[in-house]
């Protein structure tokens, strides 16, 4: 009896602990990656909004946006490989990008329909900026990495546009 | 001093639009991620280290019968456990000639969960949520959930694409620098 009063409270006590470490994990990132970012979208959402700029360049954005093929041009410029390592960091293009087009897909002047292709057309570059890291991460060779760039950065001149028409094609009945 | 008032109120009024967003954002969306991050974070720490570890060794195999293997079960699960960027550390269990095709296929999958498990990349989670919050306002909350799981499904026939196509340009290229 005592040995599983032991047991039990033991477990109890692990996890309590582990699902506050969990908690203070999860707040720590909100407090540290999340409310900046937000902060920093915020400031660029109210000058868009508050300007009329957000119109002017969602307008400019809207002929790409509302077409399979617009789409696929947008994968394709974004996913260059002399842009998409500068496009990368931080993924802050691809937000700011999204949130312009959110705002036509809130009014209904984008069809639901381009939701999801719109969603990978911004978003080719995923990871471009950070290629050499993250092989590293892997514990690659420094040969891996001189042909690896190079192959990632083509490989998305191909799977961006792929990526767009799957999705074009999965967002059927939406 | 009519003009003054009326440039001062514009003024105001750019600042007004982005709070009213962040506002928005911080009540609608916040809540939620910190309560999954906090459940996902316990379930990764009950997981454990070497359960991973040994799941990357056996997911890591040679041949084209294991690409889904490779370039869909590995990414997807350094991607939910691990998330971005100590994900990419996964690539460790794989030869060389593999490890861009792994990276190529796990960076492409940390923002396809966004709309379901926003833990495994909160910092840019408005690659998603940028268009999906003005799906929600214009279609309510039963299209973000469709929206949301269809981001998912097409992540991971494309990032099983992607390994594929890299895999490829990988040996490619390394033949090309063999010779020269």
């Amino acid at each position: 009896m005592r040995n599983f009063l032991v047991s039990f409270g033991r477990a109890m006590g692990s996890l309590v602990g582990t699902l506050y470490q969990a908690g203070r994990e999860a707040v720590d990132q909100v407090w540290k990656n999340i409310l900046p970012f937000l902060a920093f979208v915020a400031v660029i959402v109210g000058i868009m909004n508050g300007t009329g700029l957000g119109t002017l360049i969602a307008n400019a954005l809207r002929p790409l946006a509302s077409s399979p093929i617009g789409l696929v041009v947008l994968s394709l410029i974004i996913g260059l490989p002399v842009l998409s390592p500068l496009l990368g960091p931080g993924a802050v293009i691809a937000q700011i990008i999204g949130t312009l087009l959110g705002t036509l897909f809130a009014s209904k002047t984008l069809p639901l329909s381009s939701a999801l292709p719109a969603l990978f057309a911004i978003n080719p570059q995923v990871g471009c900026d950070f290629i050499p890291v993250g092989l590293a991460l892997g514990e690659a060779e420094p040969e891996t990495v001189e042909v690896g760039v190079p192959a990632v950065l083509f490989s998305r001149l191909i799977t961006g546009p792929i990526a767009v028409i799957i999705a074009w094609v999965a967002a059927a009945g939406m | 001093m009519d003009a003054l008032v009326a440039f001062a109120e514009g003024f105001i009024g750019v600042f007004k639009a982005g709070a009213d967003w962040w506002w928005a954002v911080f009540v609608g969306i916040v809540p939620l991620v910190v309560v999954l991050m906090t459940a996902f974070n316990a379930i990764i720490a009950w997981i454990g280290q070497e359960r991973i570890e040994n799941f990357g060794k056996f997911a890591s195999r040679e041949g084209v019968m294991y690409l889904p293997f490779r370039y869909l079960l590995l990414p997807v699960v350094a991607v939910f456990v691990l998330t971005n960027p100590m994900a990419y550390t996964m690539g460790r269990f794989l030869p060389e000639k593999y490890k861009p095709a792994f990276y190529d296929a796990a960076v492409s999958f940390v923002h396809p969960p966004l709309g379901i498990l926003p833990h495994v990349n909160p910092g840019e989670l408005f690659v998603w949520l940028g268009i999906a919050s003005g799906v929600e306002s214009a279609y309510g909350a039963t299209v973000l959930a469709d929206l949301a799981v269809r981001y998912f499904l097409v992540g991971l026939v494309v990032i099983l694409i992607r390994g594929i196509v890299t895999e490829r340009l990988t040996a490619m290229m390394w033949k090309k620098e063999a010779a020269a």
